[in-house]
This record gives C-alpha cells, sequence and structure tokens, in this order.
C-alpha cells in the first residue's frame, strides 16, 4: 500500500472589526435589517463609486500584517477583479492583487510538542460581497434576495503556503490565526458568524514526491471542527480515487456539515479570468515606515511571548501556559490575579479546573464572568493565610461565580473562617472520641480507615471550618495518648 | 434665445421646468446645460441611453451644485453619443446632434450645439479623449479640459475613470474663466480630487502676458484623414499668431501618434470594467431571464446601443489572457512614456499648439458608410488624446474661418503644463482680443 503526504494551503477571509466599510461611510454592524447600511458608493451606482479608502482599515491589516511576520508593502494601492455575480454591486471586487499588504510571514503552530513554521505566503485587504438567499436549494429557488449591507465591509484575505501536512495541523494553524487575530482585537472572528471563513485547497503525492497533486478547493466549513472533518473526509476521498487508479478532477468542493461528506459543487460558470488592473479611482497611498512602526507600537504581547513568559518567569507547565494564552481575555485574567496574589501555579490550578469548568457548565464567556481577577487573588490569598480551607473555598468560589461577590464578605457572613485555635478544636476532638469508642476500639484494633471516620465526624461538627492538618495533628496525639 | 429655436438639433434631452414653462430667467442670471452623463436630482440622467432612460440619481454631481450655489440656472441635460462613448453623435438613443451652422453635419455633442445656438452662456460635459474638445470646434466654441483632478468627477456616470473628466463650454473666455473658477477644488468625495488651492481665474485673465513659448509638433498634419481643408486654415491660424506674445517653433513628439490607440485601449479595458454595474440588479432597465445569467446577457443587449457592445466587448478582449499582456500592459507602459514626452516638452515651452480634429464636423450619416473596424471616428482624437493620457489641461480655440459650408473649419488645441489652466486663459483672451 503506497503511503501518500498531504498538502493543505489555506485561505482564510476575515471581516475587520471598524466602524465603517472599506471605501465609504456605512455602519458594518451586523444584523441590521436588509438594504438598510448601504450607499450609492457600496451600492455601485453611475456616478457614485467613488470610493474613499478607510485608513483605519489599513491600519488593521498592516498590525496582522506585522503579527504574521510579513513584510509590509511600502506602498498601499488596490485592484479590481473583474467578474458578474448578483452580489457584487459594482460588478468588480477591490482587492489587492498586485500588491498584497504583507508577503512571506508566518506562524508558530505546537505540534506535539514541536514548533512547526507555516509559511504565509500573503495577505491583503479587499471588500467583501454582498449576502444572496434563497428559498431552500439554490437551483429549486423561485427567487433570490440580495442583501447589500455586507457589501463594502473591509475583509482580510490570508494564504498560507502550502505548508499543512494534515487535518490536525490546518486545525491548530486557524486556531492559533484565531488567537492572534483576537489578541490583535481587529476581528471578531467568529466561525460560525461568518466574520471568520476558511476554504482550503487539498491534494495528496506519493510520499518523498516533491510535486504537488491535482487539489481541490474545499468551502462551506464553518468551525475549526468542520474545517477537521472535511479535511480528513476529503484526503480519504482522494486516497480512495487515487488508489483506485483515477486522477483526482480539480474542482472546488462543498462540505456538507450534516450529512459528513463533500460534494462537487454544481457550477454553471467558466473558470474566470478577472483581468485584474489596477484601480483608477484609487490614488496609491503611502505606508511610511514611521506609520507602520506606530502601528507596531500597538501590538499587544502576542500568544507566543506570552506563552514564554508565562513557562520562564511565572515556572508553568508549558500545558499550563497554553490554555491560559489560547485567549488574550483568558490570559489577562490570569495576569490580573496574579497581580494580586502571586502563587502562578495555584492560580493556574484554580482557572484551569474551577474557574473553567464552572464558565464552560454555564455557556460564558471569561468576559462574562462575575468573578473578577482580584477577586479570585483574594481567595486565593486566604486560603494560603490558612484562613480558609480548600473544600471551603470551593463553596465560596461558587458563591462569587453566582453572585459576583468578595470572598471576605462570604466567608464573614456565612461565618466560614476556618477552625484554626488549637483549644476550640481540642474540645470537639475530645467529644467525638467520647461519643465513638466503637471507631477508637477499631483504630487501635488496627482498623486504620476508623482514623477517616473520626476526622469526617470532626468536619460534620465544625461544619468542614476545622482546619484539617490541625484535625489530623491532634487525633493522632489523642489516640496516641 | 428661445430654447424652441434649438429643437430641430436635438441639442437637448431633457428640460427643466423653469424652461418648459416659459418663465423668464431672473436678468443677468448665467445659464448653463449639463451633458445627460452628469447627475441631477432635479432631471433625470439618461447617457442617452435606453439603459437609463428612466434613471433618476439620488444626488448630484459637486460640479454642477456649484454652479447652483453661485445663482446659475439650470436649462436642461443635453443629447450626446451614449456614454459619451464617441463624438460623432449617432450612438445616442435619442437620435443625432445636428451642428447649429449646419445641420447636415453633426454637433458632436448636444452641449456644443446648446452653447454654440446660444441656448445656455455654458456647457459642462465629458472629456474622455477630447470628445468635449472635438465637439466644441465642430461647433466653433471654446472648450477646456482642466487638469485631471482640478473639477471633482463626483456624480459623473463615466466609463473611463483615469482618462475621462469635466470640462466647460463656452462662447467666451470670461465666462469660462469665471465658471472653471466656481466649479473647481478640492471635493472630499472624490478621491482623485486636486487638494491644491484655485487660483482667481478671472482676475488672472487681466493680467498681462510675457511671450508665450509654443511648441508646434512636427506630425501636426499627420494624423488619419487629416483634411487639405484642415491643414490649411491651420497653418494660416499659426501664421497668424501675433509673433511679439507667441514664439512659436516646431518640435518632435514621436509617441504623439500612439496617444489616440492607447486612450482607446485603456479607455475600452476601464468601461469594460466600470459599466460592470449595469447589470439590471439594482437600477436601470432590467430585462427578464430565467436565470440570472441570462437576465445579465439580456439587460446588457437590449440596454446597450451596438456601439457601445462593440467598444465593451473591445475593452473586455484586450483585458482577456495573453491579449493582457499585448496590448493592456503596453498600451500602459506607452501611456508612461507619452506623459514623460509631453512633460519634458513642457519643461521647455509653455504650451504644445496643434489642431485640435484633423477634418471639420463630419456629415450625419458619414459614419454609417465607413465600416465598424474604421478608425474614422476615433481619429478625430488623434491630437487630444494626449492631454488625458498625461492629466493635462487642454483647450480648444475656434479659428474664424468659415468655409461655404458655413461650419467652422479648424481650431487651435492648446495643452499645458498640469495646473496651469491660467496660461490656457490667458492665452484665448489675447486671442480672443485679436479677433474683435
Amino acid at each position: 500500500m503506497p503511503e501518500f503526504e498531504t498538502v493543505i494551503g489555506l485561505e482564510v477571509h476575515v471581516e475587520l472589526l471598524t466602524d465603517t466599510k472599506l471605501f465609504c461611510g456605512c455602519s458594518t454592524a451586523f444584523g441590521a435589517d436588509p438594504n438598510t447600511q448601504v450607499c450609492p458608493v457600496c451600492l455601485g451606482l453611475p456616478g457614485g463609486t467613488l470610493p474613499l479608502f478607510n485608513k483605519t482599515a489599513a491600519e488593521y491589516t498592516i498590525k496582522a500584517a506585522l503579527a504574521l511576520n510579513c513584510k509590509v508593502t511600502p506602498t498601499i494601492d488596490f485592484d479590481r477583479k473583474n467578474y458578474f455575480y448578483a452580489d457584487l454591486p459594482k460588478g468588480f471586487q477591490i482587492s489587492q492583487f498586485f500588491h498584497p499588504m504583507g508577503k512571506d510571514g508566518f506562524v508558530n503552530v505546537n505540534l506535539n510538542g514541536e514548533n512547526k513554521k507555516i509559511g504565509i505566503h500573503q495577505l491583503h485587504l479587499e471588500e467583501d460581497t454582498g449576502k444572496l438567499s434563497h428559498i431552500g436549494d439554490i437551483m429549486s429557488s423561485p427567487i433570490s434576495s440580495v442583501d447589500f449591507n455586507r457589501a463594502g465591509v473591509p475583509l482580510m484575505e490570508i494564504v498560507t503556503e502550502p505548508d499543512i501536512r494534515s487535518a490536525e495541523e490546518a486545525r491548530l494553524y486557524l486556531q492559533k490565526l484565531h488567537s492572534i487575530l483576537c489578541y490583535l482585537g481587529i476581528s471578531d472572528c467568529k466561525m460560525e458568524e461568518g466574520s471568520m471563513r476558511c476554504d482550503a485547497n487539498i491534494s495528496i503525492r506519493p510520499m518523498g514526491s516533491t510535486e504537488l497533486g491535482k487539489k481541490t478547493e474545499l468551502k462551506n466549513m464553518n468551525s475549526f471542527r468542520s474545517v477537521y472533518r472535511g479535511i480528513e473526509y476529503e484526503v480519504e476521498r482522494q486516497r480512495t480515487i487515487v488508489l483506485s487508479g483515477d486522477s483526482v478532477i480539480p474542482e472546488t468542493r462543498h462540505w456538507d456539515e450534516a450529512k459528513g461528506v463533500t460534494r462537487a459543487m454544481r457550477s454553471k460558470f467558466v473558470s474566470a479570468d478577472y483581468r485584474c488592473f489596477p484601480d483608477p479611482n484609487i490614488p496609491p497611498f503611502p505606508a511610511s515606515a514611521a506609520w507602520v512602526e506606530k502601528i507596531k507600537d500597538t501590538i499587544p504581547e502576542l500568544p507566543d511571548a506570552r506563552h514564554s513568559r508565562f513557562v520562564e518567569a511565572y515556572g508553568l507547565p508549558p500545558y499550563d501556559a497554553e490554555v491560559l494564552t489560547t485567549s488574550k481575555e483568558m490570559a489577562d485574567f490570569y495576569d490580573g490575579v496574579l497581580a494580586c496574589y502571586n502563587e502562578p501555579k495555584l492560580a493556574s490550578n484554580w482557572i484551569m479546573s474551577e474557574l473553567m469548568g464552572l464558565l464552560n457548565a454555564a455557556g460564558l464567556e471569561i468576559t462574562e464572568s462575575k468573578i473578577t481577577p482580584a477577586a479570585l487573588g483574594k481567595l486565593l490569598e486566604l486560603i494560603g493565610k490558612g484562613e480558609i480551607s480548600g473544600k471551603i473555598a470551593k463553596s465560596v468560589f461558587e458563591e462569587m461565580f453566582n453572585t459576583g461577590e468578595d470572598p471576605a464578605l462570604i466567608v464573614e457572613k456565612k461565618g466560614l473562617t476556618q477552625i484554626s485555635d488549637a483549644d476550640t478544636l481540642h474540645q470537639i476532638v475530645s467529644k467525638v472520641l467520647a461519643e465513638n469508642p466503637q471507631s477508637v476500639e477499631d483504630y487501635h484494633g488496627g482498623k486504620k480507615k476508623a482514623l477517616g471516620f473520626l476526622v469526617g465526624q470532626i468536619m460534620k461538627e465544625t461544619k468542614g471550618q476545622a482546619n484539617p492538618q490541625l484535625v489530623n495533628d491532634l487525633l493522632q496525639e489523642k489516640l496516641r495518648d | 434665445m428661445d430654447i424652441n429655436k434649438l429643437k430641430n438639433l436635438n441639442a437637448f434631452i431633457s428640460l427643466t421646468s423653469a424652461v418648459k414653462t416659459g418663465e423668464t430667467e431672473p436678468a443677468g442670471a448665467i445659464t448653463y446645460a449639463l451633458a445627460d452623463n452628469i447627475c441631477t436630482t432635479e432631471l433625470k440622467t439618461t447617457c442617452a441611453s435606453f439603459m437609463l432612460k428612466a434613471y433618476q440619481p439620488p444626488f448630484g454631481s459637486s460640479a454642477a451644485q456649484k454652479l447652483k450655489e453661485k445663482g446659475a440656472l439650470l436649462v436642461g441635460k443635453t443629447n450626446m453619443d451614449e456614454f459619451g462613448v464617441g463624438a460623432w453623435g449617432k450612438s445616442s438613443y435619442f437620435g443625432a446632434v445636428k451642428n447649429p451652422w449646419n445641420e447636415k453635419h453633426t454637433a458632436g455633442s448636444g452641449a456644443a450645439a446648446a452653447v454654440a445656438g446660444g441656448a445656455v452662456t455654458l456647457a459642462l460635459a465629458t472629456d474622455r479623449w477630447g470628445e468635449l474638445r472635438q465637439s466644441a470646434a465642430y461647433c466653433g466654441v471654446m472648450g477646456l479640459k482642466p487638469t485631471y483632478g482640478r473639477i471633482s468627477r463626483r456624480g459623473l456616470i463615466d466609463c473611463a475613470p483615469s482618462l475621462e473628466q469635466l470640462g466647460i463650454i463656452a462662447r467666451n473666455i470670461a465666462d469660462l474663466a469665471s465658471a472653471l473658477e466656481t466649479i473647481s477644488g478640492n471635493d472630499p468625495q472624490d478621491p482623485t480630487s486636486y487638494k491644491g488651492d484655485v487660483p482667481s481665474y478671472t482676475d488672472q485673465l487681466q493680467e498681462r502676458v510675457r511671450t508665450i513659448k509654443v511648441a508646434v509638433p512636427e506630425s501636426w498634419a499627420d494624423a488619419p484623414y487629416m483634411t487639405k481643408e484642415v491643414k490649411e486654415a491651420f497653418a494660416n491660424g499659426l501664421g497668424r499668431l501675433n509673433k511679439t506674445c507667441f514664439q512659436v517653433e516646431t518640435v518632435a513628439l514621436p509617441h504623439l501618434r500612439q496617444s489616440l490607440i492607447t486612450a482607446v485601449i485603456i479607455g475600452a479595458v476601464e468601461a469594460f470594467s466600470n459599466m460592470a454595474n449595469f447589470d439590471g440588479v439594482r437600477f436601470g432597465l432590467r430585462a427578464k431571464g430565467n436565470h440570472l445569467q441570462e437576465m445579465y446577457r439580456l439587460t446588457r443587449t437590449e440596454g446597450f446601443s451596438s456601439e457601445i457592445k462593440q467598444f465593451l466587448t473591445f475593452g473586455a478582449l484586450i483585458s482577456s489572457g495573453n491579449y493582457y499582456n499585448d496590448y493592456f500592459l503596453k498600451a500602459q507602459k506607452m501611456r508612461t512614456i507619452i506623459k514623460k514626452e509631453l512633460d519634458q516638452c513642457l519643461q521647455q515651452y509653455d504650451l504644445i499648439l496643434a489642431p485640435t480634429t484633423p477634418f471639420k464636423a463630419p456629415l450625419l450619416g458619414d459614419g454609417d458608410n465607413v465600416n465598424n473596424e474604421s478608425l474614422l471616428p476615433d481619429s478625430a482624437a488623434s491630437y487630444t488624446a494626449a492631454a488625458n493620457l498625461a492629466g493635462l489641461p487642454a483647450m480648444t480655440f475656434p479659428l474664424p474661418s468659415p468655409g461655404t459650408d458655413r461650419l467652422p473649419t479648424a481650431a487651435l488645441h492648446f495643452t499645458a503644463k498640469a495646473w496651469d489652466e491660467t496660461l490656457l486663459l490667458q492665452t484665448a483672451r489675447l486671442l480672443e482680443n485679436e479677433q474683435e
């Protein structure tokens, strides 16, 4: 059975979070009534198609180019990509064909503990199209409607080199890219809402071959999971074809999430010649070194740098650092906790198990958490100082999660302070021993399990507030007597 | 001037209600016409095309708005070649425009006919590779195409954005200078609009001018279809230039003859792209089709004249596949060469002078007698296209030499340095004074 190597390149489209469209003042807000966020420019009305360039969109794209280690173009210019479609008002899309904003970058992904660089071929800025809707299937729908609210929204396209070798690598790359773009705050990157979209170019070749096989382009994958599943399916499909002696038809295929298969898209259109040429209505805009430098200064600490800092400065295990740095908000939260109480591993444990557990169960994002980093820091400090036990802390934490109350207040209000006073505990221990002679006898008879029962009785008596270490010490001392 | 006298010229597509009701214009008001590819909120804007026969733009042209704010009175929208493609006046959905001097001949545009016929003080029209200046020459009036960026292009339904811009047609230089001063200036809505200050052209008209150094290309008589009549009239005009005001020399501009084909190629490719928005989806004509592609095909088949379709098809062809490099890319390179050649010449000379057109206003119907591949209509732009390629200001000034057919025979075409409209206006003032 011949071995195959999978070769994948990804094209990711990301809608930028600017307030207005790329070439006009219309709002980019999601979810408005159809065709309410339009004007003569983005509708391509005759005499009205003079594009006014949105500098913020360029800033965001340059930011991304820098974060993805790309070379930034010295001059920003735009080209027309000419084709007819109902969602394309002007009959051409303004894009960057000749001079993309960024070139020759890379993204690091962690592949089973090994670092792998995925090359970024280019990154460019263009206009989004409008949105078509059909009644049922596109081919049988009696009418189609078009909403131009999205037409002209700034869209960034990021194209990788064909460096990706598996569905898993594709997913890791996408997650890393998602993480970086979210850190930059330039897109909300919601695959489900379409603000981040991914197409995959997939081919296979005999192991050791340097030639590229015939590729298919896979579309319509709306989550990280569907990217993974879609690629897995498509690679297997191509393997079966090649093994049977046939050759793969180069075509665009559609991932069917429900059926878990890829299908060739029925396309009436012949392969397009886009006749790209510089848009005569948009004067070139210089991206001065000073401006690019200024943009660079606004880039926050990115996931890789933060990961290193968490490992090196805080001594966190790489796994913890990975989990905590995937989202900027989570990493910010963690840094916030440490700013109040500097016990890195304790904080990481609490965030990764307790906080993430409750957030997941409630379906909440870290940004929606009622617990502030300072409050969690305070709670950890209470534990550290021995004022509450770990077990009590968990119930305090739950209370904090539900109400957002201060941990010290909860402890005080509910009288949860740990009993660490030896005299008080002495009396309780004596009482419990007196009430359970059988257990004492069992213990002395060699049944060490009886000790656990006695501890439990003491905890019950103190409503869990007894200092467990002290209880243990006292109990053993008394039983020796 | 009774507007109705111009009716048989077919100069207007629509008239404002003020004119229709016979309301007398305010004393001293400047009246103006707009070519019908300049958007107005008060009148439809048809581009003389069936495609836009009923199109009412939701906004108006920035330049026209400035005239209006100055108190000028809009008389109507003038007839033109469909979408301004051609200077023949025969592709208009509303029929050809007749020349006010001789109705058997074309006027080139309704704008020039309206000004020459006295219906309006001035008219704004577009100039893609010389149509405005050519039609002004055919009708014996002045026409100015300013530097690219001088006048806002907002609200102009153009087909070749890098070449096409608004210009002014007028009978006398004072009106032209005053209109230019009014409508020039930066428009934040037009990214290609110039941010520099607008000189006070009317004041500068009065200034005394030093001797103007004029370069005449040695190839001035070489254009295809150049007539003996124009040759003689132009040579005559050259000879009559006041020697104390003008110092004329002949220069070599070897690439000038490439300007026509260069402009045609670039113009056609840009038009193919720029006019892709006429798809029947959002405005204008929509033909019924069983599916999207059919709707596009039928809309554009029914909506455009065969001239436009030929032009757009040419643009689609020369920007496709291998033709892209062989024609479109070469044309872009040639454009750079021509621009450099003109700029260099204008470092030594103040103006470049040539005939405006190689022939006078053609007979209506002449275009029908030549086959479709003929360069006759386009060759009218042999001397005017270079200014559009280089973005330079250029102006046509009529020579007073009508033949027996009463038609203006030839006109002087001046090209100046970028942003030096002032010198063009001062030159025209000198010539105007001489003629008086």
